[in-house]
């Protein structure tokens, strides 16, 4: 007579990366703002002796919204990376991971080549110093972002982001809604109120 | 069923040498300790600044010490910014990466790399921050006489340590988090795990504004020219915030977890109601948020004269005392039982939570305008008695876990006597500072104080008890160095000292080398 035995059920794993990931995104997003609440402070300071804060048409619409709708679209291409690892769906992981990663670089592109057009001095004014601060913090956020997903890539290439192995996708995705919802206070914040 | 853990066994030619393990190590032990022994040594070094600003204190007239005020600026501003984030921080940050996993039940860190990290970033920050008040750098002077570049130098280091402490607190956080062990609720945490969840919640949204502010700084000094921020005489100014109340609360708060893990288990008793100490440390938290008390935010009504700034003052009183009159309930519920112990991380415990008291009526005078006490000597009177409740929590908890994080015993006898010369030093600075503060005396003094409006009123006496009082400090954190070399050499320990019973003593602790220990650590289904 035989008897089947079955192995203990395995305890659920705690996702270990998606918190310490959330953690992490929550310092950065505090830091970010920090220097929101600076720049909207000193800005209401200075519009109520009304000075001037930026220089008259410095600061453009068009390359900001650009960056803006680019960010979007990346934030939807991230969910839909993490659907298809759901999914075990590998083909459309790597290709919305490289549209990501891709949509990162051309953000930086967009906004290193905005700001040698506009060569504005650094030390022209206390926003211009903000200016510079708030949107090169945020492209360092953005290239970090874009490295992660490379390191995605690659463990998605050797099998190793599957629906049971998700947490680095799970964690990436939460940094780069971040990333994408900084990006909208800059952009709401800087392009559109000026 | 056999319970496998991660290999870390190594034989013959991999064997590592002390330093490759020193510096590669995944152990939360080891990296607890390497927080711990960092943070005790800047901590000497802060006494020695703050020791010698006393000094220049005593007479003004001739600047003996430093030869003009904004030298004195320097070192004065180096030892508050040292002890907080080179010293108290570190410290509290070791106790929890070597205790706090045991204590709910998981056998490492999780991301030990990471925590090895945060370490070595901190230190790397640590060493040029030094480096940067040493040239002539710091956080600005008064009269603008610093070298720039050092001023970049140390406002990197401040960088780096805010990253170091900021990463090493995610590790720890996520532990307390992912890696209880079942059964172990939120609510069921030991005190000083719950105080390390609150206190490095607050330092996670605090710290990176910190962070933020010396950006600002950092890239405005560094153009061309300065046009806001990064003006000499302002930076000290837009960074004080972090080392006043409310914030300064923040990084005290371990101290009532600390307090509170150690009573019971001297008392031999329960505390009345463990989840009213976890509501009170909780609330404590809360208030202890002070990124909005920055002076850059002052448009129109200054932060620190607006009501959110005065009624937190307040609050926080009624929540110490109230934590206070749990400790000493415990303890007089306790006192009946003849098993009673009374160790001397007990009375150390017990002190810092009054002058945690003290640090906290003394920021809600300073916070009633017609006392006028803001900008006075109060000031660091307050930081004294709060960090320094802080430094006392922070020597009970190696004195009462030390045995644990290192192995062997210390002789209790030299520690509590060198903690004693530290709460003595605590009081003669700190109450010498707060009269002279009434007697209106500023936080900051670099000229000469006869010309200053002080002349017989007493001052000067009073910053010779001060000085005094600097002395017993820097003694007691050297008698503190000592107590941990001497623990090295000591018998080993035979584990569980108190006779609690508590987790820590019992939970296995395991050196990993896989990213994910507690993953790692799981059972193996075997034949």
């Amino acid at each position: 007579m035989s008897s089947l035995t079955f192995a203990p059920a395995v305890p659920n794993r705690p996702r270990t990366l998606v918190i310490g990931s959330a953690l992490a995104t929550s310092g950065v997003l505090m830091f970010f703002g920090g220097l929101f609440a600076l720049y909207f402070a000193r800005r209401a300071d200075a519009m109520a002796w009304g000075m001037e804060w930026f220089p008259e048409g410095a600061i453009r619409l068009p390359p900001g919204g650009m960056n803006m709708a680019t960010m979007a679209l990346s934030a939807i291409t991230m969910m839909w990376a993490v659907y298809s690892v759901i999914n075990d769906d590998r083909i459309h992981a790597y290709l919305a991971m490289t549209i990501t990663a891709v949509m990162g670089v051309a953000m930086l592109n967009q906004t290193v080549f905005y700001f040698n057009d506009i060569a504005l001095p650094i030390d022209h004014s206390e926003a211009t110093t903000f200016l510079y601060v708030i949107v090169g913090a945020h492209m360092a956020m953005v290239l970090v972002g874009v490295l992660w997903l490379g390191l995605l890539l690659l463990r998605a290439l050797g099998g190793q982001d599957t629906s049971r192995n998700r947490d680095l996708v799970s964690a990436a995705a939460l940094y780069w809604y971040a990333a994408v919802a900084v990006y909208m206070v800059i952009w709401l914040g800087i392009y559109i109120t000026k | 069923m056999t319970e496998t853990a991660a290999d870390t066994t190594r034989t013959g030619d991999d064997v590592p040498t002390a330093l490759e393990a020193a510096v590669t190590t995944t152990d939360h032990l080891r990296i607890g300790r390497a927080w711990i022994a960092s943070g005790v040594l800047f901590l000497v070094a802060s006494l020695v600044a703050g020791l010698l600003v006393s000094l220049e204190r005593m007479d003004l007239s001739g600047m003996a010490v430093f030869g003009d005020a904004d030298s004195l600026f320097r070192f004065w501003s180096a030892y508050r910014v040292g002890i907080v984030l080179l010293a108290v921080v570190p410290v509290v940050i070791g106790l929890a990466t070597a205790v706090a996993p045991l204590q709910v039940g998981a056998s490492s860190v999780v991301f030990p790399r990471a925590a090895a990290f945060g370490f070595w970033v901190w230190a790397l920050g640590a060493a040029i921050t030094v480096a940067g008040f040493l040239i002539d750098g710091g956080l600005g002077t008064p009269g603008g006489t610093s070298r720039t570049d050092a001023v970049a130098l140390t406002l990197l280091g401040l960088l780096m340590v805010i990253g170091g402490i900021c990463c090493a607190t995610v590790c720890i956080l996520t532990t307390i988090v992912v890696g209880r062990t079942a059964g172990m609720t939120l609510s069921r945490v030991p005190l000083f795990v719950w105080s390390v969840l609150v206190a490095g919640s607050i330092w996670l949204v605090t710290l990176p504004v910190l962070a933020a502010n010396a950006v600002l700084i950092y890239v405005d000094l560094a153009s061309r020219s300065a046009v806001a921020f990064g003006a000499e005489d302002t930076i000290w100014e837009q960074l004080s915030w972090a080392f006043s109340h409310p914030q300064v609360y923040a990084f005290a708060l371990p101290l009532v977890g600390i307090a509170g893990d150690i009573v019971p288990v001297a008392a031999r008793r329960r505390h009345g109601s463990h989840q009213a100490l976890l509501v009170l440390t909780a609330l404590l938290g809360v208030l202890s948020f002070g990124a909005y008390a920055q002076a850059a935010f002052d448009v129109g009504t200054p932060i620190r004269e607006q009501a959110i700034f005065v009624v937190e003052a307040f609050l926080v009183v009624p929540l110490v005392l109230l934590v206070l009159f749990g400790l000493v309930d415990t303890l007089w519920r306790g006192a009946g039982s003849r098993r009673t112990r009374m160790p001397a991380p007990l009375y150390l415990s017990v002190l810092s939570v009054l002058f945690l008291l003290a640090g906290t009526v003394l920021g809600a005078l300073r916070a009633v305008a017609p006392l006028d006490l803001l900008e006075r000597s109060t000031t660091g009177a307050q930081f004294t008695f709060t960090i320094g409740a802080a430094l006392l929590a922070a020597m009970a908890g190696t004195l009462w876990w030390g045995d644990l994080i290192v192995g062997r015993v210390a002789p209790q006898g030299f520690g509590l006597a060198s903690a004693l010369a530290v709460a003595v030093g605590v009081e003669l600075v700190a109450v010498s500072d707060m009269i002279s503060g009434f007697m209106g005396l500023a936080d900051f003094t670099g000229g000469d104080l006869s010309g200053a409006g002080y002349p017989g009123s007493g001052v000067n006496v009073l910053n010779t008890v001060a000085f005094v009082g600097s002395v017993h400090l820097l003694i007691g954190a050297l008698g503190w160095l000592v107590t941990g070399v001497v623990r090295f050499k000591g018998a080993r320990s035979l584990g569980d000292t108190w006779g609690g019973h508590t987790l820590e003593w019992t939970t296995e602790t395991v050196e990993v080398t896989s990213e994910s220990p507690l993953l790692d650590a799981a059972v193996e289904v075997g034949a």
